[in-house]
């Protein structure tokens, strides 16, 4: 049981003593080729479960649009992939002839490198992490922000009005998004009084490791707009805005074709896959877990998270961009806004650690009493916003209808005249 | 040997830095230019990485590449006839002489050679830096030892942001410069009613067509009725 749940730590310890044994390198070298070879093992699992998960998609979207999906290929379809992987190395690399050749290149490569860099502070296991950043949520955020640059070099490498104007609309909706993003990452590091993802499963686990209160029962409203601002984030349906092709052909890889093409389709995937397991770390108490090994629990609880992305895609349409900005800018935000103040102001009063009621007084609440506390703030937050937003709109329409009326009345009276 | 890893990484991201920003300012290119100041930035992150301060280090690429950089590039894009144009820089030699005065002026504050001043009998610059002794420009306490940065760096630069010994003052200035920037932003971008916006070009019409009128009476010119206020007003 236990060589089972420590599986990747044992195979890495492994690895790194028989570099070191065989070969004879000094520790500082076996440690660089260890870490070096953990990089390359993490981005293979990336590239590979973005192979297996266009396959899951397709499948899942199918059913839920009640079609079959891919089912000529192998048994079931499952060798689509291959047959994809296939198509994209085959087909003509083409670039356009006015493209801005360095910028048009290498668009794709960074777009792919800055998905895959989201992977080195994940923890998968006790111990089984690229890099246990003290600053890891943060790392995670700045990472997003720099597949901004790339989008833009696409959209202006391709010298294409229609890439262009993708480009445009991701900087307005990628940098819009990233503010609720970081605001509802907040309450989660005031919560864990830490910024190392570590740390913050570490919160969400007892003492002699089994799973504690997930961040999700604390949270659930920044679980929510977390989720939502990270379906945003990667561009993925209903707010596929930036590729839009019953409006900007394909959006900034329009011109792209073959494995470039494939490399932005890769980032995409990867970026989802990312956002999954950051929410299943954040707020699902991200590898802890009974019975079942850490690493399967952490892919357990990001594939669930990946299934609801995969629902999202398949249930709702595209919003339009002045309805995107406006869900971002008058609801989010000022939600989150006040719902941080409100968690900041609840930690204070009801801290649930002694160090932290010796720092700032309070009164001393189990951490059982601390979750049901911030879960009524955070719903009663959730619950005030909507029914204002909903008043507004009730009034808006009530206008609607009397102008409406007004008008009727007036052609009535028009016509019997 | 002599030569440790640090050295080797440091060597490298200067190259990196250096090269990027060479190739900034001699680029015709100002899109290319932005993208290659984005790189600049990113190495100066691997600065920070390599001083053991990954909070600075995340921070460097959030701010100077998530939002500086890409307001570069939309200024560039947005920029009327970008792509044609060749721009020329006709302040070159005159930046180059300044940048060669504050590296050597960096050199010298921070460098071995060291520019020791007295300001004891300087009028503004002595009460500024009221000390016991007389404060010399140049022996800045310019840590680069191998100690290394304390464990809870994070938290120590969090509490003296907001201790009122330190940098609260400039972070509350800080705070409110942000506020009415944010205020600014929204009022110009606000969605205005279609009333509004006439009442305001007349108004705007009516100022025109009661200047031209105190210039044409200035002139002693006979008063005419404006045509062209009447022509804005009917937009």
């Amino acid at each position: 049981m236990d060589v089972i749940s420590n599986l990747l730590k044992i195979i890495s310890d492994f690895v790194a003593e028989l570099i070191r044994s065989i070969f004879g390198f000094s520790p500082f070298l076996a440690e660089l080729i260890t870490m070096g070879l953990a990089a390359v093992v993490l981005a293979t699992f990336a590239a590979l479960s973005f192979m297996g998960l266009t396959y899951v998609e397709r499948k899942v979207v199918a059913r839920i649009q009640d079609r079959i999906g891919p089912n000529q290929a192998g048994p079931f379809g499952l060798l689509q992939p291959i047959a994809d992987g296939i198509k994209m190395f085959t087909k003509e690399d083409t670039t356009p002839a006015a493209a801005d050749r360095w910028v048009y290149n290498l668009a794709p490569l960074v777009i792919a490198v800055f998905a895959l860099t989201t992977y080195a502070v994940l923890p998968f296991a006790p111990g089984v992490v690229g890099t246990n950043l003290n600053v890891g949520v943060f790392f995670i955020l700045a990472i997003g922000s720099g597949s901004i640059i790339a989008i833009l070099m696409a959209g202006w490498g391709s010298n294409n009005k229609y890439a262009l104007l993708g480009a445009f609309r991701t900087v307005a909706q990628l940098v819009g998004y990233e503010v609720p993003m970081l605001l509802n990452l907040l309450p989660v590091v005031m919560l864990t009084g830490s910024m190392s993802l570590i740390d913050i499963v570490n919160h969400q686990t007892t003492l002699d490791g089994n799973p504690g209160i997930p961040h999700i029962i604390y949270l659930p409203l920044s679980a929510l707009v977390f989720l939502i601002s990270g379906v945003a984030e990667t561009g993925r349906s209903p707010f596929d805005l930036l590729e839009a092709e019953s409006e900007i052909v394909a959006g900034f890889h329009t011109e792209y074709s073959g494995m470039k093409f494939a490399l932005f389709f890769l980032g995409e995937y990867v970026n989802a896959l990312a956002v999954s397991f950051v929410f299943a770390t954040l707020f699902l108490g991200g590898y802890a877990g009974p019975i079942l090994p850490p690493y399967i629990w952490l892919l357990l609880k990001a594939a669930l998270v990946f299934f609801v992305l995969m629902w999202l895609r398949g249930t709702l349409p595209r919003v339009r961009i002045d309805q995107m900005h406006n869900l971002n800018w008058k609801f989010l935000v000022p939600m989150s806004i006040v719902n941080l103040v409100l968690v900041m102001l609840a930690l204070k009063l009801f801290p649930a650690s002694a160090a932290a009621q010796a720092a700032s007084g309070g009164v001393l609440v189990s951490p059982g009493a601390q979750a049901v506390i911030l879960m009524l703030i955070n719903l009663a937050v959730l619950l005030v916003s909507l029914s204002l937003v909903g008043r507004a709109a009730r009034r808006l329409r009530m206008q609607e209808e009397a102008l409406l009326a007004q008008r009727r009345a007036a052609n009535m009276a028009m016509a019997r005249a | 040997m002599g030569i440790t890893v640090q050295q080797v990484i440091f060597v490298c991201l200067a190259a990196i830095v250096l090269g990027a920003a060479l190739f900034v300012v001699t680029t015709r290119n100002l899109f290319r230019g932005a993208l290659m100041l984005a790189l600049a930035f990113l190495g100066v992150a691997g600065f920070y990485v390599l001083l053991d301060l990954g909070l600075f280090a995340v921070a460097q690429v959030m701010i100077y590449i998530g939002a500086i950089s890409i307001l570069i590039i939309f200024s560039v894009m947005l920029t009327c006839g970008m792509q044609a144009m060749i721009p020329r820089n006709a302040q070159a030699g005159g930046v180059a002489i300044l940048a060669a005065l504050l590296f050597v002026l960096l050199a010298l504050v921070f460098g071995p050679v060291r520019l020791t001043l007295d300001l004891t009998g300087v009028p503004l610059l002595s009460t500024l830096f009221r000390t016991e002794t007389p404060r010399v420009v140049g022996d800045v306490p310019w840590r680069y030892n191998t100690q290394a940065v304390a464990e809870t760096y994070i938290s120590d630069f969090g509490r003296a942001l907001v201790d009122i010994n330190q940098f609260l003052l400039p972070f509350l200035l800080i705070a409110f410069l942000v506020d009415v920037v944010l205020a600014g932003a929204i009022l110009i971008a606000r969605q205005r009613k279609p009333a509004e916006v006439l009442a305001e070009q007349q108004e705007i019409a009516a100022e025109e067509a009661a200047e031209a009128a105190a210039l044409r009476t200035a002139e002693g010119a006979p008063a005419m009725p404006s045509t062209a206020a009447a022509t804005v007003a009917d937009h």
